[in-house]
């Protein structure tokens, strides 16, 4: 038994276990390859990137919380042509499908990233950010920009404050499924450096806040869902597919147990 | 690199840090001064923790007694991911090895005085140490506050020569690394600093004015940020640098001084 996460796209995107890293948690792919058991996972999801290089935050961007830590990384990455460059034989190689996630910056340069990236063989299915503080019309814009580039089926990662207001938008425009949702934003007073440092936001303690997300936005929309946020356990990633997700992305919880990744995947195996 | 248990062999101290030794054979191989493995305490984040003595199937590790690694007791497992990052890298022609430390950051710099050849360790032939070659010689600035917080320096190999200064005067030189680094520096041929990243930008002017014109990687310097995966995905330990950012965890956390922002 597999998981369609595209059933309405022409290509499809097909899983063979519920289970795969987040965006901005697993690199691009290759960082991993000796620490987790690749071949048990569902799908890989590497990224993010950007049509541009991004030289990203100043340092520090990483600051523990309590219970978890917040990590700014101002979208550092080397940019499409560069990460082709790279990786597009590793994902090549990869013996689980690729979902290559574009930081949903502005229209255009979404709209170039995803031509770029349209019609490659080895990526199986796009994942979209949006920006957390898009409002329906400029998220469905960007959604839409994506969806007349891209040939491959087009997941779009929901900010988690906005994913039951933005949720129909983005079917409307052409999601083929959602992950509900992004890490939430937060703020830390950085007392060295004397200034607060804003990022996302890791930890166990996402996921009750997810899960809400996560059951608001079944409510609303009919389209696959995957849930993210604070899974560290099988029994956090089993919630998500109670409440109705038909897979689930793993973020914070690999750094801290890269094991853990292909643990709750062989768990979570669909018989 | 690998993710593995390590068992807790023996705890007991070395001066003013607790020393714990870790049996991991399939990382100890791995580790070298400056490279490191992060350590699952309990906390979010992993720790890092640098070796201070290297054999093939075990480590030591010296911390302060505040550092969460003091619960650890012998008999227990801890699991580590390592080994990670680059270490300090002496070039195998080295013959005046300078090392810079404060008491606190000078285990990262310990196995350095015991430190094989590049190109023998990297290719498995046994060869004497560079301390034991003739004609090599290391020195080491040594910086405390006060006389009480120093490392003992007889727990230190005898052919390290040790210069020692203090912030109130109470053992040797009174003042700070900055007052001996320039005559220092000149005399070495390839210098290794653990120290406070606030002093790295004082010691690399002085580097400019002293030795200008000096090698690639001739200072080397460690910075330790903050560390979420260690292997580059999370892309959380940046380190600005002069055409910038880099990341502690792959790209360093050695780095040229020089090249340090």
């Amino acid at each position: 038994m597999t998981i369609d996460l595209a059933p309405n796209h022409k290509a499809g995107l097909v899983l063979a276990n519920p289970v795969m890293p987040a965006a901005g948690c697993f690199g691009l792919g290759a960082e991993y390859a000796r620490l987790v058991e690749v071949e048990a996972l569902g799908a890989l999801v590497v990224g993010p990137l950007t049509a541009h290089p991004r030289r990203g935050a100043e340092s520090p961007r990483l600051v523990p919380t309590p219970g978890g830590v917040l990590l700014h990384t101002g979208l550092a990455n080397p940019g499409l042509s560069a990460i082709l460059h790279r990786y597009a034989r590793v994902w090549a190689r990869s013996p689980v499908p690729v979902i290559v996630h574009v930081a949903g910056t502005a229209p255009d340069e979404v709209a170039s990233c995803c031509q770029r990236l349209s019609g490659l063989e080895t990526i199986a299915g796009l994942e979209l950010g949006l920006p957390d503080t898009a409002d329906p019309d400029e998220a469905t814009a960007i959604i839409q920009a994506a969806h007349a580039s891209a040939s491959q089926p087009l997941i779009v990662r929901l900010p988690l404050v906005w994913a039951d207001a933005l949720c129909q938008a983005a079917v409307e425009a052409g999601a083929d499924a959602l992950t509900v949702a992004a890490p939430p934003r937060g703020t830390a007073w950085y007392a060295p450096g004397n200034h607060f440092i804003t990022g996302r936001l890791y930890g166990p303690f996402v996921l009750p806040l997810a899960l809400r997300a996560l059951r608001r936005v079944a409510a609303l929309v009919s389209i696959p869902l995957i849930g993210c946020g604070g899974i560290h356990t099988v029994e956090d990633a089993r919630a998500f597919l109670h409440a109705g997700a038909v897979a689930v992305q793993v973020d914070g919880a690999i750094w801290r147990d890269p094991a853990c990744l292909a643990h709750v995947a062989r768990t979570l195996q669909v018989k | 690199m690998i993710q593995s248990d390590a068992l807790i062999t023996d705890v007991g101290t070395s001066g003013p840090f607790v020393r714990v030794t870790l049996a991991a054979p399939a990382i100890a191989p791995g580790l070298a001064a400056g490279r490191f493995v992060l350590a699952d305490l309990g906390d979010y984040l992993r720790a890092p923790l640098f070796p201070a003595r290297i054999e093939a199937e075990e480590f030591d590790v010296l911390i302060s007694p505040l550092h969460a690694a003091v619960a650890l007791q012998p008999g227990a497992n801890v699991d580590l991911i390592g080994p990670l990052g680059r270490g300090f890298e002496i070039p195998t022609a080295t013959d005046r090895l300078l090392l810079v430390a404060s008491t606190a950051h000078l285990p990262v710099l310990l196995p350095l005085t015991h430190q094989k050849p590049a190109s023998a360790a990297s290719g498995g032939v046994e060869a004497p140490s560079l301390r034991e070659r003739p004609g090599f010689s290391i020195a080491l600035l040594l910086s405390a506050p006060t006389a009480a917080e120093l490392y003992p320096i007889r727990l230190l190999p005898p052919a390290v020569e040790v210069t020692i200064v203090t912030t109130d005067g109470s053992a040797g030189h009174r003042g700070s690394i900055l007052d001996l680094f320039p005559d220092l520096v000149r005399w070495a041929d390839c210098a290794c600093i653990a120290d406070d990243p606030a002093t790295y930008p004082a010691l690399a002017e002085i580097v400019r004015e002293v030795r200008a014109g000096s090698g690639r990687r001739f200072v080397q310097a460690l910075v330790v940020p903050p560390m979420a995966c260690g292997v580059g995905a999370c892309q959380g330990c940046a380190v600005s640098v002069v055409r910038g950012t880099k990341l502690a965890c792959t790209d360093g956390p050695v780095f040229d001084l020089l090249e340090l922002r």
